[in-house]
Formats: C-alpha cells, sequence, structure tokens
C-alpha cells in the first residue's frame, strides 16, 4: 500500500510537511466553512455534470481541499512518459490508416484492428495535417508505489476533465492563497493558450489565414461536459459552436453568423464520430454537418481529433501499446500497462474464468466505471453472473489483476483519512508536445473504495506540481 | 457572432425583462388586496393576469381568481411561461450557451438568481412573503443590469439591449392597453379614490410611481399620467423610450447594414410620430387605437429581428 503523504505512520513525506502543518492549524468550523465555500463557487460557476440516473438537479463533484502534489522529478518522468506514449498513439493511426506497417511486422494482428467498429474505413489513405490524428490526449494512470506507475487507459477522443483541473486550482488559489504564497507550485492556467497554439497549428492545407479560425463543436447542453466546451472556448476566445451553427458550401465549412457565413478551418469537435456528417456516417442522425467529411478530406478543414481516431485507444488495442512505443520510437517505454488478459483468446479467457475472484473484469467498450466486476470485491452471484457473460460474449471483455491504488490523504467528515486516487494529465500534441503541468486527480470517497468516477461517488482535488 | 449566438443574447434580455414586468405586476396586486375594495370595483387580480398576458392559462387552470393561486401561478407556475420561474429558468438555459460571449459576472448574476429561485420553489411561499419574492426578483434583474455595463461594446451588446427594449416597449404597451380606459377622462371620477388607486397601479407596474412626481408639477391628471407613460422621453419605459432605444441599438449594430437599413425603414415612422405627436391629440383619435398600433408594430420588428439576423 502506497500512501503518498505518509512515508510511515510517523513519516510525512518532505513535499507534503507545508501541507500537514496547514492541516493541523485549521480548524473543523474553517473546514467546514470552506467546503460550503468551494460547493457554492461551483455551483455558481454551474460546472456541474448530469448522470444517467438523472435527477432534477444538476450535480457538482465533491471537491476535496486537499492538493495532491508531485515533486518536480516524479513529474518530470511522468511528462516523458506521457509524451512518449501520446506520440506513439497518433503514429499508430497513421501507421494503420497507411501502410499499415505494423500490421506487416506482425506485431498486431490486423483482425483487432480492422474488425473494430471505432476503425473508420473511409479515413484509409488520408493524412490529416502534421500526421496528428488525436491532438489532445487524457491518459488515465494509477500509482502503486514510490516509482510504479501504470497506465489504466489512453483517451484519444475527446478526453474530458481539463476544466475540472483548472477551476480546482482556481477555487484553492481563492480560498487559501497562502499556500500558494508558501509553496512553488507550477501554474497550469496557460493551459487554454497552449490549447489553442496546438489547434492553430493544425491547420489544414487549403487554409490562408496566418491565424485559423478555430471552433468548439459541442453536442448542445444536455451533454455531460458541456460546462467544459463552454469554459474552454470561453477561455480561448472562440466560437462554440453545435452542429447547426455549421453548414458546408463548394469545398469548404462556413458558420453561420449575423455578418452572414465565416469560414472555419479547424473543429475541436466534442461530439462523436457518429455524429459528425449524417452523408458519411450515421445517416439516422439528425445532428450532423452533411458533407464536412468531403470538405476535410479535400483540406479544407482539419478535424481534431481526427475521425477514426478512437480505435488508438480500444481496450484490446491497449495491450499493444508498449510494443507500438519499441516499434515507432525506437524506446523502451517508461510508463508500464496494466498486465491484460484479453479474454477473446481462448488460453486467456479459461485463465481469467480460473482467477476471476482475483480480477477486474472490464468490458471492451464500457466506461464510467459502469459494466465492470471488482472480483476481490463481489459477491459469489454477480462473480457466477460475470462468468456466464464472459462465456456468451468473451471478446466484449478485458481483465486486469486489482492494483492496490495510492492512498491519498482526503477530509472525511472533517477527519484526514486515505482514499484511493488515480491521475489523468491532458497531453496536446500540435507543432510540438508538451504535458500540462498537473491533471485531474480523481479520488474514490468511498472507504475502500476502487472506483474514481464521479458517476460513482468519486471526488477531485487540486493536483500540485512543485517547481524546481 | 454567430447567428444562435446573437438569439439567444436577444432572448435573454427579453426574459429577464419579463420577469420583472411579472414581478412588478404581482407587487400591485399584492398592494390592491391591502386596500377596502370599493363596491363595483373589478376585482385587481384579473387585470393583473391580463396585463401580465396569463388570462387564459390562468381560467383553463383555476375557475376561480385567488390571490393565492394568481401568486402561484405568475411566480412558479412552469406550465406559465411568462412565470418568473420560467423566465429565469429560460434566461438561465440561454446564459448557458451564450456564456462566453458575455462576462463572467453575467453569466454569475444569471445563474445564481436561478439557483436561488430553485431553492425558493422548493420551500413555496407563505402569504406575507410574497413582497419579498418580488423585492428579490427585482433586485436580480437588476444585478444582471448592471453586469451588462461591462460588456464589450460590441454586437452582442446591441442585441442583448434590442431585446430589452423590445420586451419592455411590448410590456408597458400591453400594460397600457389593459389600462388604458383609466386614462380617458371620465367626468364622474376624476378626482375620486378610484382613480388614485388606478393611476396608482399603472406607474407602479411601470416602476415610475416616484418618477412621475419628480417629472410633472402640480396635481396628477390623467393627460399627464398618459403624457409620461408614451411620450416622455425621460422616463424609462415610456413607449417613446423604449422606441428610441430600440433604434439606438438597431443603427449601432456594425454587421449587415443593408439588414439594419432594412428593419430601420420599417420602424422609423413610428419613431417620428411618437417624438412629435402631442398627448392631447392620441387620447382625442383614441389611446387605444394608438397602443394597438404600437403593439402590432413592435411584434413585427421582432419578427423582422428574427428573420433578418437569427435565421
Amino acid at each position: 500500500m502506497f500512501n503518498e503523504m505518509y512515508q510511515s505512520e510517523s513519516v510525512i513525506r518532505n513535499h507534503y510537511n507545508n501541507i500537514n502543518d496547514w492541516l493541523d492549524q485549521m480548524t473543523s468550523k474553517v473546514i467546514l466553512e470552506k467546503n460550503a465555500e468551494a460547493e457554492s463557487h461551483f455551483r455558481n460557476i454551474g460546472i456541474t455534470f448530469s448522470t444517467n440516473n438523472e435527477t432534477a438537479r444538476e450535480r457538482i463533484i465533491p471537491f476535496d481541499l486537499i492538493p495532491r502534489i508531485f515533486t518536480y522529478t516524479e513529474w518530470l518522468r511522468l511528462e516523458r512518459g506521457v509524451i512518449q506514449r501520446a506520440k506513439a498513439l497518433n503514429a499508430f493511426l497513421a501507421d494503420i490508416y497507411n501502410q499499415g506497417e505494423i500490421i506487416k511486422a506482425n506485431i498486431i494482428p490486423k483482425e483487432i484492428i480492422y474488425k473494430k467498429k471505432s476503425f473508420e474505413p473511409s479515413m484509409f489513405g488520408f493524412s490529416p495535417p502534421r500526421d496528428i490524428y488525436s491532438p489532445i490526449i487524457g491518459i488515465d494512470l494509477v500509482r502503486t508505489g514510490p516509482n510504479d506507475y501504470f497506465v489504466l487507459e489512453d483517451n484519444c477522443r475527446t478526453p474530458s476533465g481539463v476544466s475540472y483541473m483548472l477551476e480546482n486550482r482556481e477555487i484553492m488559489m481563492r480560498m487559501f492563497p497562502d499556500l500558494f504564497h508558501n509553496n512553488r507550485v507550477t501554474p497550469i492556467d496557460d493551459y487554454p493558450t497552449r490549447l489553442l497554439q496546438t489547434l492553430m497549428s493544425l491547420a489544414p492545407i487549403k487554409c490562408e489565414n496566418p491565424e485559423p479560425v478555430c471552433v468548439l463543436l459541442t453536442p448542445g447542453p444536455l451533454n455531460s461536459a458541456y460546462y467544459e466546451h463552454s469554459f474552454l472556448s470561453d477561455q480561448m476566445g472562440i466560437e462554440m459552436v453545435e452542429s447547426t451553427d455549421l453548414f458546408v458550401e463548394g469545398k469548404y465549412l462556413f458558420m453561420k453568423t449575423v455578418d452572414g457565413p465565416k469560414r472555419v478551418d479547424v473543429v475541436y469537435r466534442r461530439i462523436d464520430d457518429d455524429f459528425l456528417d449524417p452523408l458519411c456516417f450515421n445517416p439516422q442522425s439528425v445532428i450532423g454537418i452533411p458533407g464536412i467529411m468531403d470538405v476535410y478530406r479535400t483540406g479544407g478543414v482539419n478535424i481534431c481529433s481526427a475521425p477514426g481516431a478512437g480505435i488508438a485507444d480500444d481496450k484490446a488495442i491497449y495491450i499493444y501499446v508498449p510494443e507500438m512505443i519499441k516499434f515507432y520510437l525506437g524506446e523502451q517505454p517508461i510508463l508500464d500497462n496494466v498486465e491484460t488478459w484479453n479474454c477473446e483468446k481462448e488460453q486467456e479467457l479459461k485463465y481469467v474464468l480460473d482467477n476471476i475472484n482475483e480480477l477486474v473484469v472490464k468490458e471492451v467498450d464500457g466506461s464510467g466505471g459502469y459494466g465492470m466486476l471488482i472480483g476481490p470485491k463481489s459477491s459469489k452471484s454477480s462473480i457466477d453472473e460475470f462468468k456466464t457473460k464472459l462465456s456468451r460474449n468473451p471478446k466484449g471483455y478485458i481483465a486486469q489483476p486489482l492494483l492496490d491504488l495510492s492512498f491519498s490523504p482526503t477530509l472525511i467528515k472533517n477527519q484526514v483519512e486515505g482514499r484511493r486516487v488515480d491521475l489523468r494529465p491532458f497531453c496536446l500534441i500540435g507543432e510540438q508536445a508538451q504535458l500540462s503541468s498537473g491533471g485531474l486527480t480523481r479520488v474514490a470517497m468511498n472507504e475502500g473504495s476502487f472506483v474514481v468516477n464521479s458517476s460513482q461517488g468519486g471526488g477531485v482535488k487540486d493536483t500540485w506540481v512543485l517547481a524546481e | 457572432m454567430l447567428s444562435r449566438t446573437a438569439e439567444y443574447l436577444y432572448w435573454i434580455s427579453r426574459y429577464m425583462e419579463r420577469a420583472e414586468t411579472t414581478a412588478r405586476l404581482l407587487d400591485v396586486g399584492y398592494r390592491m388586496s391591502l386596500f377596502p375594495n370599493p363596491s363595483g370595483y373589478n376585482n385587481e387580480w384579473e387585470s393583473v393576469l391580463s396585463a401580465a398576458g396569463a388570462i387564459e392559462g390562468y381560467k383553463n387552470k383555476y375557475n376561480t381568481i385567488e390571490q393565492r393561486n394568481v401568486e402561484d401561478y405568475l411566480f412558479f407556475d412552469e406550465s406559465n411561461p411568462s412565470s418568473v420561474y420560467n423566465c429565469i429558468l429560460n434566461a438561465r438555459n440561454n446564459a448557458l450557451v451564450v456564456r462566453t460571449s458575455f462576462t463572467p459576472e453575467s453569466w454569475l448574476a444569471i445563474n445564481k438568481t436561478y439557483q436561488e429561485i430553485l431553492n425558493i420553489k422548493e420551500k413555496k411561499f407563505t402569504k406575507s412573503d410574497l413582497p419579498d419574492l418580488t423585492e428579490w426578483t427585482i433586485e436580480q434583474v437588476n444585478l444582471f443590469r448592471g453586469s451588462l455595463s461591462s460588456l464589450l461594446r460590441n454586437d452582442g451588446y446591441n442585441f442583448l439591449f434590442l431585446g430589452l427594449f423590445i420586451e419592455r416597449a411590448d410590456n408597458s404597451a400591453r400594460l397600457l392597453d389593459v389600462k388604458y380606459f383609466v386614462l380617458l377622462p371620465k367626468p364622474q371620477y376624476v378626482g375620486g379614490n378610484i382613480d388614485n388607486m388606478q393611476w396608482s397601479i399603472l406607474l407602479r407596474s411601470l416602476s415610475s410611481f416616484r418618477a412621475f412626481r419628480w417629472a410633472y408639477d402640480g396635481n396628477i391628471t390623467a393627460t399627464k399620467i398618459a403624457d409620461f407613460l408614451v411620450l416622455n422621453n425621460n422616463c424609462p419605459r415610456s413607449l417613446s423610450f423604449c422606441i428610441q432605444n430600440i433604434v439606438k441599438h438597431l443603427t449601432n449594430l456594425t454587421c449587415s447594414p443593408e439588414k439594419v437599413g432594412r428593419i430601420y425603414n420599417n420602424l422609423k415612422d413610428l419613431n417620428t410620430k411618437i417624438q412629435e405627436e402631442k398627448i392631447e391629440t392620441i387620447v382625442e383619435y383614441g389611446l387605444h387605437q394608438f397602443v394597438t398600433q404600437f403593439i402590432r408594430k413592435i411584434s413585427s420588428v421582432d419578427n423582422e429581428i428574427h428573420k433578418e439576423f437569427f435565421k
């Protein structure tokens, strides 16, 4: 068991000393007040989310006051590891949509790729600007020891959560300015600027504008990440559009403005592939932009992330990422994968069924912490239920060992208690590759829980990277 | 600016303005209910409902006109599109979409109002709370308007104010339409209690009760009040003030001069007429007719704005 703050029961890790002192002098009254202040702030700015279980009132994610801290050296390694991974994933996408060298080299079997729903055949033979398919990648990491980090999954489509990263910092600076006087915390508020630079550096070939016009495409206010969409477009100073605001004419994409049509160069889309273009993808979709794919393929607009980028974060592809890093970059992976059994393979399925009590079983297409089984924590009946599901549809599942996620001190009913955390830093790749100086730390607020997802009682923390 | 953004901005201020009007009408109704009811005198809650344009909806829902129900219908009812609750809800939902087009302060003002009305609605209200509710509403709307002063003076700003003045012109005119008879000289009532009461209703619902006293010397007369509410350019709720501001914010738009030109052409006759007209002439030829025409014109301008800019 690794605790982020305590080296042992009585010894505090150096970089947590200041926080420990700060905690010592905080009374229960102050904690209550600050918790209320944070909650009312989040409600007022509207940083809310909805879950599958819809109630009338929007929910806010529980926010824990105690920051999670990385030292400069710790972060340096994560930074190199995440950027390495993000580069490899983009190289993989460029490869499979063109020559397919990694298949020819017998590293990844072709049926794993070409039969996936997330593989987009219409992308074949097309190269997006700078060969970047996925310019914004969120990597989910967990820690199990001082130097042991594992990647749980990659998010190459439209990773969300960065608005929480930024707002958590804002509220901390507002509530506890002294903490920031006494600790050298690397700022993160330049993330939106860097995101915009990244998008502008990915202008399509036919763009003549020295300052490409970027827009953020949202599915609309009912989307659970809508706050983030409006937050990011506001911070970048770009229009947040819905698909009805856009239309194709000739070989270009335009948005409807009060001055008439205005050309759009880069679309940062936060909608799924299926809803991009009814002519190309889902003909039933009422929310697409007919013809946008044609404009895209002829270089009139760039779509970020590229359609079909989702194949790179498929749970079945995940297994091969360390191989990709070696194959494309000629480097040793800096961050490890979690050992994963692919139930599609007969032998591995057998292992999973025999050892299911020790394993975590996940749906290949599942997310949000739904549809998974945590063997060591489950009743016999739900284990049996999963065994049946597995035998019926083995290719729908993967299994991993239950990782002992690190504990981070967390305020539970005014007491400091250990709760498990993960981390999602955000990597940007355009003209250059860079990592946010921090990320979103999610915390499983329930005692003993391994699930950090907000839909299942997870909370968030401010994440600090200390300056050198 | 996106057409949709312009449209949402326009409607945010329409909704906020409407919330204030409804709240003021409720306040008037409440005051009237505290006074002894003179015989032969119309039920004041009924005219409050008519002025709010909610009489039909109300009657579909309730058989009798009772204070408690009127209050509930005008303040909280989700089936009444102009209830204060719905206005705030709609303004907030629009603001959520275009929050990037105005300042964080404006968004906060609207969103806080929304969060608070959810709490208020959960607790509902007791009879004595109505003045608090109306006061709260007016305060919230003022907070929102105040936040607009920090906006860039761009087209978004002008669309916000176009919406505000279109809504206000419509609201003022409708109120006058419901109460126009009060402003006609009727010898038998002049100077009587009923007139005083009716006039005060009109002035209060247009937040002009004190302002009128400052603007006109001497006795309160029907003609003076009509002049104040129709033609006085110093009165921020008079029809002429609204028209002037509609013209101002319309012609300040920098986008599409030809669209602006088309709408302006439709509007300029009314503007000229209202700036030059004498109140005696209007009353003589029919205040009711004048106001009806005015409402029709405002509605056609509103249609044109939608057609030219938002489609």
